[in-house]
């Protein structure tokens, strides 16, 4: 019941998110602020992350290759694909749901407990549209940008760190990471990460904007939308692969 | 003119505010009054259409708000000004940018013209020209209610509401405040209808008070008639403090001698 309730609630908030914007110029200028708070501002965590996870990864595939017989260049190419298909844009939309889900969720949410929003309302300005429409189209743009860097910070990492403590050759890592390429992997990650990106943004965009109470009510909220974001990411991540696969 | 008939407005079931039927004049500070508790919000949120009443009627100078499509009401949305009870300023704006907000998003105005506007409104409510760049984090409670004040006249607004527009404020602000939105209603011929609990500001400028408990209308008047008002519960709220059944009395005596 409670589920029914939420998801239409979720949908007729779409609806008016997705009303004309009023002035798309304004717009426009939110949306490069938001593209930098929300996606530019990721840019180091996700580089760190991804690093490291390349090189642990490489580690890994080596350390599990017990068999002599098995060619080397498979290290890079265990690497490579773990990347590209689910790290760098599953894993990846988790730990985003993270950092820029809750940041959402609580902006938007202390607007609303702060009466900012209705401020907006009683000017006659769609709040919806104004608040939440600039922050899907900034992350939903930025997620495949985000994917591709994460791609290939991971897989620098695995350059770094497989050869520096002896687990694979340089030449065999970088064999191995062109071995055997499938390019439909890339634009498949491409594709779900566009879904994953709508879900960080609008999810936690959601919750924010039916908080009730104070500053108390806001921090509750934010937890539940990071977890019901990534819930979600999970679901779409089965039923993609599924789909497209 | 603001005109509301017969208002109900429940949640789930709970009864907040029952068949309420009262008129609020312009070029006058009208007042709504009660405990905190009472529906004051609710009703305000009500009448300015952030609240979907269950029945009645609200009318602006005979335009009936209830019965208009949604794009009439976004457009008469323009003539209204509303402060909220924290100021609701927004903060990723700067005092002067949230003044200029309503202008940015309503009018086709030149950027010299919107900074015109937007001087004239803060030196209307006393703000320096130093504070024009600050973010609302960095100004006291009395400083926002005044940005907020300029915010909501912005647009030159026809009717205006402010939600307990002296919570939080010492009494030498609150009374700086009242009569701010006092001068400025009469100043401007606006609708203005404000909520409060202060008796202080009942008494400074309740050209016509309205008093409601748990959501019932009890009484209406002035601010010379409340303190011969026969009224049970009026009586209760308006001598919580003492200091107003002395006046009373000495107005009476004044009155026979
Ligand atoms: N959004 C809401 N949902 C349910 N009940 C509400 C809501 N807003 C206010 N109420 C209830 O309405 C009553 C009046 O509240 P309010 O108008 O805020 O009082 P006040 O006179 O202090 O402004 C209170 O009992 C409050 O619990
Ligand atoms: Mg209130």
């Amino acid at each position: 019941m409670k589920f029914f309730f939420s998801a239409g609630r979720y949908f007729a908030l779409l609806a008016r998110v997705f009303s004309r914007p009023e002035r798309s110029r304004i717009y426009l200028q939110k949306l490069f602020l938001e593209i930098e708070s929300l996606g530019i501002n990721s840019v180091g965590i996700v580089a760190v992350i991804s690093t490291f996870m390349g090189g642990i990864i490489t580690l890994q595939v080596a350390y599990n290759m017990t068999n002599p017989f098995l060619p080397t260049y498979l290290i890079g190419l265990g690497n490579r694909d773990s990347l590209i298909l689910e790290f760098s844009s599953t894993v990846m939309a988790l730990i985003m749901a993270g950092k820029i889900g809750s940041n959402i969720t609580s902006e938007i949410g202390s607007m609303r407990v702060t009466e900012q929003i209705d401020s907006l309302e009683i000017m006659g300005v769609n709040s919806a549209s104004y608040l939440i429409l600039p922050k899907i189209a900034a992350v939903v743009l930025m997620f495949p940008f985000l994917y591709i860097l994460s791609v290939f910070f991971g897989l620098i990492g695995g350059l770094i760190v497989g050869p520096s403590l002896g687990a694979v050759s340089a030449t065999d890592y970088i064999n191995g990471i062109q071995y055997a390429f499938t390019p439909y992997y890339v634009t498949f990650s491409l594709i779900k990460s566009l879904f994953f990106g709508f879900l960080v943004a609008s999810v936690p965009a959601y919750f924010g904007y039916f908080v009730e109470g104070g500053a108390l009510e806001v921090g509750t909220a934010s937890t539940r939308a990071v977890v019901n974001t990534n819930i979600l990411i999970l679901v779409f991540d089965l039923i993609l692969t599924q789909l497209l696969f | 003119m603001i005109r509301i008939e017969n208002l109900n407005k429940s949640f789930e079931g709970n009864t907040v505010l029952n068949n309420i039927t009262t008129e609020f004049q312009k070029g006058k500070t009208n007042l709504i009054i009660g405990r905190s508790g009472s529906g004051k919000t609710v009703l305000l949120k009500s009448i300015v259409g952030l609240h979907e009443i269950d029945n009645g009627s609200i009318y602006y100078d005979d335009r009936n708000f209830t019965t208009m499509k949604p794009s009439v009401r976004k457009k008469l949305r323009q003539e209204m000004g509303m402060v909220f009870q924290g100021g609701a300023l927004f903060d990723s704006l700067t005092v002067a940018e949230n003044v200029r907000f309503p202008l940015d998003m309503f009018t086709e105005q030149t950027p010299a013209e919107k900074a015109r506007r937007v001087e004239f409104c803060l030196d209307r409510v006393n703000i320096s020209r130093e504070a024009h760049r600050l973010s609302p984090s960095e100004i006291s409670g009395g400083m926002k209610k005044r940005v907020a004040i300029a915010r909501a006249i912005s647009l030159n607004p026809k009717y205006l509401f402010c939600d307990e527009p002296n919570s939080g404020l010492d009494p030498e602000t609150s009374l700086l405040i009242d009569d701010l939105i006092h001068e400025i209603t009469v100043e401007f011929n606006i609708t203005t209808i404000i909520n409060t609990h202060d008796m202080n500001s009942v008494m400074e400028i309740g050209e016509k008070i309205l008093f409601i408990s748990e959501g019932e209308m009890c009484w209406e008047g002035t601010k010379t008639e409340i303190l011969y008002a026969e009224n049970k519960k009026l009586q209760e709220f308006v001598f919580a403090n003492p200091q107003y059944k002395q006046i009373r009395d000495l107005r009476r005596e004044a009155d026979t001698d």
